[in-house]
């Protein structure tokens, strides 16, 4: 069964039939964790860095911002008895238009802020597609763990 | 027959616009019109009376009481926005469909539409421009080249990759030069052949050649500034993905900075989310 994540959305699971999978994510960044032991995987698709630019959204729709969006994310999978020390997590997205002037790099800001949160979190990204200028869809099969890629106008690969 | 001849060529497969649709334009655009005479026009077509009195009477307006014409509709809603509920009815059945040349997929480009033209409304208001359904039509509309030229990108896809790859280009750059003509330019054509006001073709022509125009210039950078934010966010993008050049200069005539267009996606997700549900709604 295919659940569908938003855009600014976020879903968790421990049902081994699902695959978690968001569409298109241009700048926006797409995080999937897995947890093998007990098998409980998700995925986060957030839009912006920080919540600072509008916080009453990011009350509203925490998801959509790297800063409230990631450890909302991070403490739903330890409610489902995810462990820190075995989750695996993979980054994917954070394309950008090309601009020198960097007006509209907010795909690297992305990657930068949820790079910042990791770090201070001591967090290790397993694997990661990032940056460029393409638009990406990714996936996360809960049976296996298994993540996997599409770049638009290009194949599937396991990430 | 080269290949930019047949493609002008297939313009001709396009079904026409709605001519209920071109005549509202000409009178929107035209100061001296009333809303009444738009009214009038309208009207006349059945089907999409029907459409915008079912729509009024759903639940997403939530109307007390039942609304029975189009004046009516007028009253309780707005003109601004019963127009642009059907320019986004009667321009669906241009974008819904899929565009395998862009690997999009059903209702894609629709939704990058939507997107731009829900950004309109929100840049023309940071912009100090006054918006009007002309701004609205000419976002919406501004990728009905791709629509077209989507089955050549299809055959020319490898080239057009190759293209980019050795020389360095723009996916738009290298469909000029694998194909003879790109998208916005295509799109142009298109757009005049219907009858649309000339301001609505500038839009669609100059959308990624934002300093190439003096024609129309506010109305064209704003089009294309509308266009890059969709493409940012990434939703209905396809193929040709976020390879598209920013303009510097533009951002700096209306002193834009890197938190506005953060600012800008705030707005349209929370307008998206809600028109999304408008348009689910079934007829």
């Amino acid at each position: 069964m295919k659940i569908i994540v938003g855009i600014a959305d976020m879903q968790m699971t421990k049902n081994p039939d699902v695959t978690l999978i968001t569409y298109s994510l241009g700048s926006c960044i797409g995080v999937t964790l897995y947890d093998p032991v007990v098998k409980v995987g998700g995925l986060l698709h957030f839009m912006l860095p920080d919540s600072q630019i509008d916080i009453q959204k990011a009350q509203k729709n925490p998801w959509m911002f790297a800063d409230t969006g990631l450890p909302l994310f991070f403490n739903e999978a330890y409610q489902l008895g995810a462990e820190k020390k075995r989750i695996q997590v993979k980054v994917v997205g954070g394309a950008q238009i090309l601009d020198d002037s960097g007006y509209f790099n907010i795909g690297k800001r992305n990657y930068m802020a949820l790079r910042k949160i990791f770090w201070a979190n001591n967090i290790l990204i397993q694997a990661e597609d990032v940056g460029g200028n393409m638009n990406r869809t990714v996936s996360i099969e809960l049976s296996s763990g298994k993540v996997w890629v599409k770049t638009s106008g290009d194949g599937v690969r396991e990430l | 027959m080269n290949l930019e001849e047949s493609i002008l060529q297939s313009v001709q497969k396009l079904p026409p616009f709605p001519a209920v649709i071109q005549r509202v334009l000409q009178l929107i655009h035209d100061p001296r019109s009333t809303t009444q005479e738009v009214v009038e026009v309208i009207q006349y077509d059945q089907s999409i009376t029907v459409e915008v009195l079912k729509l009024c009477n759903s639940a997403y307006f939530g109307l007390r009481r039942n609304v029975h014409s189009l004046r009516e509709a007028l009253v309780m809603i707005g003109f601004d926005q019963l127009l642009e509920m059907i320019l986004c009815r009667e321009s669906s059945r241009f974008f819904y469909h899929p565009c395998k040349g862009y690997d999009l997929e059903y209702g894609a480009l629709w939704r990058h539409s939507i997107v731009s033209a829900l950004l309109s409304g929100i840049i023309s208001k940071r912009l100090g421009q006054e918006m009007s359904p002309t701004h609205f039509t000419a976002a919406l509309i501004h990728d009905i080249g791709k629509v077209v030229l989507s089955e050549f990108v299809e055959d020319y896809f490898g080239e057009i990759k190759q293209v980019m790859e050795k020389k360095g280009l723009a996916f738009i750059e290298a469909e000029k030069e694998v194909l003879g003509i790109d998208h916005a330019e295509l799109g142009g054509r298109i757009v005049e052949k219907w009858n649309f006001p000339k301001v609505i073709a500038s839009c669609v022509r100059f959308h990624h050649y934002p300093c190439s125009t003096r024609e129309d210039q506010e109305m064209v950078r704003l089009t294309y500034l509308c266009d890059m934010v969709a493409m940012t966010t990434g939703i209905g993008g396809g193929a040709d993905g976020l390879s598209y050049h920013a303009y510097e200069e533009v951002m700096r005539q209306y002193q834009l900075r890197e938190k506005d267009i953060e600012y800008f996606i705030v707005q349209m997700e929370d307008q998206f989310q809600t028109v999304e549900k408008m348009l689910r709604i079934r007829f």
